[in-house]
């Protein structure tokens, strides 16, 4: 039962970044009073179309058509007075101003006096369902959640026609996501068109009467809600049907652990964490975005001031909350914030590789210039950079090589037993890719450990030894990689255990 | 948008422009092409390049400039002069240990707790002329003996100060190249979250940058303490510490840290030194002087600025 | 649960810092009140008049500063433009005091201009550029008096200014309290209020809800240095005389103030009721002192120590460094433990 016109219908759009097509020509439409799930793992090409629909990027080909017209956005204000609506994460609201006053911020027509009549401000209100809600409330005594229907209800008084919500509830605890999904409804049901972005399958499958599934940036299905399930999801997803698994022996076990976590809990994004590793293995920690993968990481790394728990490296606690005290006790970490926590870009790539090892490099405060440049050229060599580069700001090189120079900082050092990565390869290329895993399997055969949290499938399954996954800030199962494949993994990592239903 | 046609306009030209400018001034200027004149400039970069080498550390590790070495570099010529008696190589040690102390009370607020620069240094040069004044009750400090004089004299036809700025820079320079500082303040400069993350003790950093920036505006203060015969706050009443943070921007110095040397800090304290002599060889004011000033500051900083976006 | 205590937290700030600037005033008044117990001087009406009368005098310089920081930026020459403003006046208002003050405003409007422009042109940081700025100013300031100081020769003007009104006010800080509750209810009733808070505390997201950040930015610099020049004019109005340099203690005041009226320095947060408190906590400060006939060194060395005290009390990384010396001190305390038993726990892992 589709209405004759579609409120929006994406026809043949394609897309391409260089040489790498990220959508390929992907057709999809979606009726007024609808809500559209957009599925797809990691790269399918989700966050593209996103792109397109809200202006930030235009097609290469195809078109977009809105309401009947075709439309080629110019920027995401254009898009925005076309009657586009985008909610991320990252919010456009602002604590520090009352519900009311964000609600009209910003808006053109309101005079001198920039305030919406009180009747106005309660009718966008009502209609995300924040009826109980105070309009004269300080915005930053709201819970996340409703800070996203706020802005969600100033995007409706602007005649928005069509509402992308992109992984909005990432970030949500479930009373929170319970408002949202009410608040979907009331505006689907008010005859606007919503695009839900999700990685949460069971919330797609609940709240969506049409799912749009992509891999490899092509739409694979476009089905309704009722004809699809958890399982099927993932299967067209994934593009197969969960192979039986094949059980290999674990490694000996030989019962050392170079570092043993227990009851890691930070405030609110990571509760009871509890982890053992062996040296010379390579543990994944699997999860979505905002799972807590990366929490748990950076709170061992000491950069989480209000982390608890019992972290022990070699059987010697080490004290949470000052990155020093962490680095110092062997554990290494590399933030997936390359560029705002990680490399210094202005700076020289044998700069970025000796930042940690100065001390080592400098007996007497004086710093050895020949044994820097011959470690730096070790490191470069190691890594496969060119070593006539290494006098380049960090800021020219491509995002594989700025990884391997961050990745150098912590090879070739004896000191390091524990390395954390979040996210290595984001924002590298193939190659690139299977160099720094191929590094990073090498230090493990040198007896680190190494640890990473990723949201990449591939990367876990091709990569890790060991896989925890983490749902919600939880631990949802710790098996051997032998013991499990992409569908288990991304069930895991999505819904309830596929294993368990499968037992 | 407009921004970007501003600098495809404006930076190419620039420096050159500058350049030819200060030459035409140079040129029509009476009085300039001598001798004298060459020697008086190179003497009159003495303080200001003093104070600028730590302007420069300060730049470098990211916390903009201190407010305070102005300040710093005053009571510590009144330290100087008080302390003669106990002869000149104690006074000597006692004024900069002074004054380092001063400045590393200040790099722990700064770089340790991430606190306001300008705010803190502003407030700490408040405390202390408040301190300086309770001790010297507003009073000029004569020095005991003559010892001091011996920091006036000429060696070669030029005087000591410029011997000891030579051997500061220098040395600053070392550090910033050849020791384990100097990495650690570029890369702190560079990105203060990345430096915390890879374990580098920032507090101490900036501790250290702020210390070395004291004592170097402390030895400023000796020179000038020993120049004028006596010491007292009217010292403070010139445009040092702005002359020594347009040095430093001159020199090319990012705005946000991580980039500079000395080195090109001493080329700006030698084009103030140039553009104040000749000022003062035309026959300005001091009010056009100071505007004069502020203008090629602000011109500096915004043309620093543009370029770094250009590269970025 | 969750939400409930992030509420309490978020509401709880927000309360300090509403009754912060109202606390610290409360706490001086009483300070002030109970000198006669302590001490052998007292307060007197005419020392709260005294008090207003200092209020007026650096509170729009105050309320100049306030209004940068709260856009995320930080204005170093509006003590510049007041020091110009009240020269200009004095050098054109001798016949009539109004021209005086309307070029005064006029030249405070045109010098924020063009460091707003610039700022918003080319991005750079507000602090290198208003730093220049003020070195500029200073050097017209110099131009302006003429290497001296300018007398102004019209004493009438000053002398009603500074007529008490009421016992405790005169014209000059009625005017200048009409300023602030002018400004007040600007803000508090009309868009500029929610404006400018939202492009200090987040510019992307003020940006994409079609706040025009540029022109914000550009005009808060030219309302502050017309309220630099309006409080400079009227200052060397009421003193007869203008200097060309003031140095920088009345930009610490202002500062101070601003901070203390819980005005936030990364922005976005604090209203210009709370600044009006902290000028009037400033000055009732400086009334204090005077009666105890504190010499002004330390009167100076006092304002210098409240500032630093404030600005680290906001200092971002305090809370974080407070908790890397715990950790530091834990670790150090195992490592002194462990020295006993390491013949046997190191042997082989070293």
């Amino acid at each position: 039962m589709k209405p004759p016109s579609p409120l929006l219908s994406v026809e043949r759009v394609s897309l391409s970044y260089g040489r790498f097509k990220a959508v390929r020509e992907a057709s999809f439409s979606l009726g007024a009073g609808e809500v559209l799930g957009l599925c797809g793992h990691n790269g399918a090409g989700k966050s593209s179309i996103v792109r397109m629909l809200s202006g930030l990027l235009r097609p290469d080909s195809g078109q977009i058509v809105l309401d009947g017209a075709p439309c080629a956005f110019r920027s995401v204000s254009d898009a925005q007075r076309q009657g586009v609506a985008l909610v991320d994460q990252e919010l456009s609201v602002i604590p520090a101003l009352t519900v009311a006053e964000n609600l009209a911020l910003g808006e053109p027509g309101l005079g001198l006096r920039g305030t919406l009549p009180r009747e106005e401000a309660r009718r966008r209100l009502d209609a995300v369902g924040l009826d109980h809600l105070d309009p004269s409330r300080p915005l930053e005594d709201l819970s996340i959640g409703e800070r996203q229907l706020v802005e969600i209800a100033r995007a409706i008084g602007r005649d928005a026609r069509l509402f992308i919500l992109d992984e909005p509830t990432a970030t949500l605890n479930t009373a929170d996501i319970e408002h949202v999904f009410k608040a979907v409804r009331r505006i689907a049901a008010a005859g606007c068109g919503v695009i839900y972005v999700s990685h949460r399958l069971d919330e797609v499958l609940a709240l969506c009467q049409q799912i749009v599934v992509m891999r490899d940036g092509a739409v694979i299905a476009e089905q309704r809600a009722e004809d699809l399930n958890a399982a099927k999801l993932v299967e067209l997803m994934i593009g197969h049907a969960p192979k039986p698994v094949t059980k290999t022996a674990r490694t000996a076990d030989d019962g050392s652990r170079i570092l043993e976590v227990s009851g890691l809990s930070t405030e609110p994004t990571v509760d009871d964490f509890n982890l053992a590793v062996r040296p010379g293995t390579v543990t994944a920690i699997a999860g979505q975005v905002g799972s807590g993968g990366s929490d748990v990481l950076r709170a061992l790394a000491g950069l989480a001031p209000t982390a608890q728990g019992d972290v022990m490296v070699q059987g010697r606690r080490v004290p949470l909350g000052a990155p020093r005290r962490s680095i110092s006790a062997g554990i290494g970490f590399l933030s997936a914030d390359r560029k705002g926590e990680g490399l210094f870009l202005s700076r020289s790539i044998s700069e970025n590789l000796l930042a940690t090892r100065l001390r080592a490099l400098s007996p007497h405060a004086v710093l050895q210039g020949s044994r820097m440049r011959a470690t730096a050229r070790k490191i470069a060599s190691r890594i496969g950079i060119d070593q006539n580069r290494l006098g380049e700001p960090v800021r020219r090189l491509s995002g594989g090589n700025q990884q391997k120079t961050f990745l150098g900082r912590c090879m070739e050092r004896d000191d390091i037993s524990v390395l954390m990565l979040d996210e290595p390869t984001r924002g590298v290329d193939v190659g690139g890719r299977a160099d720094i895993h191929m590094l990073l399997r090498e230090l493990a055969s040198q007896g680190v450990a190494v640890i990473f949290a990723s949201s990449d499938l591939e990367e876990v399954l091709s990569l890790a030894d060991d896989v925890v996954v983490m749902r919600a800030g939880r631990i949802v199962s710790n098996v051997p990689v032998a013991e499990t494949d992409n569908v288990r993994l991304l069930s895991d990592m999505t819904h309830a255990r596929l294993s368990e239903q499968v037992a | 948008m407009f921004a970007l046609q501003l600098k495809r306009v404006l930076l190419p030209g620039f420096t050159t422009v500058t350049a030819l400018l200060i030459l035409w001034f140079a040129v029509t200027t009476q009085g300039f092409f001598t001798l004298d004149n060459a020697r008086a400039i190179l003497a009159s970069m003495v303080f200001v390049g003093m104070v600028s080498i730590g302007m420069t550390l300060i730049m470098v590790s990211g916390a903009f400039v201190s407010m305070a070495l102005a300040t710093t570099a005053t009571i510590s010529a009144m330290i100087f002069m008080a302390s003669l008696s106990f002869g000149l190589p104690v006074a000597i040690a006692l004024t900069v240990l002074v004054g380092a102390l001063t400045g590393a009370l200040q790099g722990v607020a700064i770089g340790g707790w991430n606190a306001n620069p300008i705010i803190v240094t502003i407030a700490a040069a408040a405390v202390l002329e408040g301190v300086a004044v309770a001790f010297s009750h507003g009073a000029t400090i004569n020095p005991t003996g003559t010892s001091y004089t011996v920091l006036n004299a000429h060696l070669f036809g030029l005087p000591v100060g410029l011997y000891a700025l030579a051997v500061l820079a220098l040395t600053a320079e070392s550090i910033l190249r050849f020791t384990r500082l100097g990495p650690m303040i570029y890369l702190m400069g560079d990105n203060r979250a990345a430096a915390r993350a890879a374990g580098l003790p920032i507090g101490r950093i900036g501790t250290a940058v702020f210390a070395i920036a004291g004592a170097t505006a402390s030895l400023a203060g000796i020179f000038m303490a020993s120049f004028n015969h006596s010491a007292s706050l009217l010292l403070n009443r010139g445009t040092l510490g702005y002359d020594a943070i347009a040095a430093v921007l001159i020199g090319g110095a990012a705005i946000g840290g991580g980039r500079g040397s000395v080195l090109n800090t001493m080329i700006g304290v030698a084009i103030i030194a140039i553009v104040s002599d000749l000022v003062l060889l035309r026959g300005f004011t001091t009010g056009e002087q100071i505007l004069l000033k502020g203008l090629v500051m602000v011109a500096f900083a915004v043309g620093v600025h543009l370029r770094q976006e250009q590269r970025a | 649960m969750r939400d409930f205590t992030a509420l309490t937290v978020a509401g709880r700030h927000r309360r300090l810092r509403k009754a912060l600037p109202l606390g610290i005033l409360a706490a001086i008044a009483m300070l002030a009140l109970s000198l006669p117990v302590w001490s052998d001087v007292g307060f007197s009406v005419f020392s709260f008049f005294n008090t207003f009368q200092n209020a007026a005098t650096l509170g729009l310089l105050a309320l100049a500063v306030g209004l940068t920081v709260m856009i995320g930026e930080f204005d170093l020459s509006s003590i510049a433009i007041f020091t110009l403003g009240g020269l200009l006046a004095v050098k054109f208002g001798e016949a009539s005091p109004m021209s005086g003050i309307a070029i005064a405003v006029a030249a405070g409007a045109l010098l924020g201009a063009v460091q707003g422009g610039l700022l918003v042109l080319t991005g750079i940081s507000s602090v290198p550029l208003t730093l220049g700025g003020y070195i500029v100013i200073l050097g017209l300031c110099h131009i302006v008096a003429g290497e001296g100081i300018l007398a102004y020769g019209n004493y009438d003007i000053g002398i009603w200014l500074d007529d008490p009104v009421a016992l405790l006010f005169s014209k000059r800080s009625l005017l200048i309290l009409a300023v602030f509750l002018l400004l007040w209810l600007a803000m508090r009733f009309t868009r500029l209020g929610s404006t400018i808070r939202s492009v200090g505390a987040d510019r992307r997201a003020a940006l994409a809800s079609g706040v025009s950040v540029s022109r914000t930015v550009a005009g808060v610099f030219i309302l502050s240095g017309m309220l630099c020049a309006l409080g400079g004019a009227l200052f060397s109005y009421s003193a007869s005389v203008a200097k060309y340099d003031l140095g920088l203690d009345p930009f610490i005041f202002a500062v101070t103030a601003v901070l203390l009226g819980g005005i936030n320095v990364s922005g976005g947060r604090g209203n210009v009721l709370g600044i009006l408190a902290g000028v009037v906590a400033m000055s009732l400060l400086d009334t204090i002192f005077i009666q105890l006939a504190m010499p002004t060194y330390l009167i100076d060395l006092a304002r210098g120590a409240l500032l630093l005290i404030v600005v680290l009390i906001e200092a971002p990384d305090l809370a974080r460094s407070l908790t890397a010396w715990k950790a530091g001190r834990i670790g150090a305390a195992q490592a002194k433990g462990r020295d006993h038993s390491k013949p046997l726990a190191n042997s082989g892992t070293g």
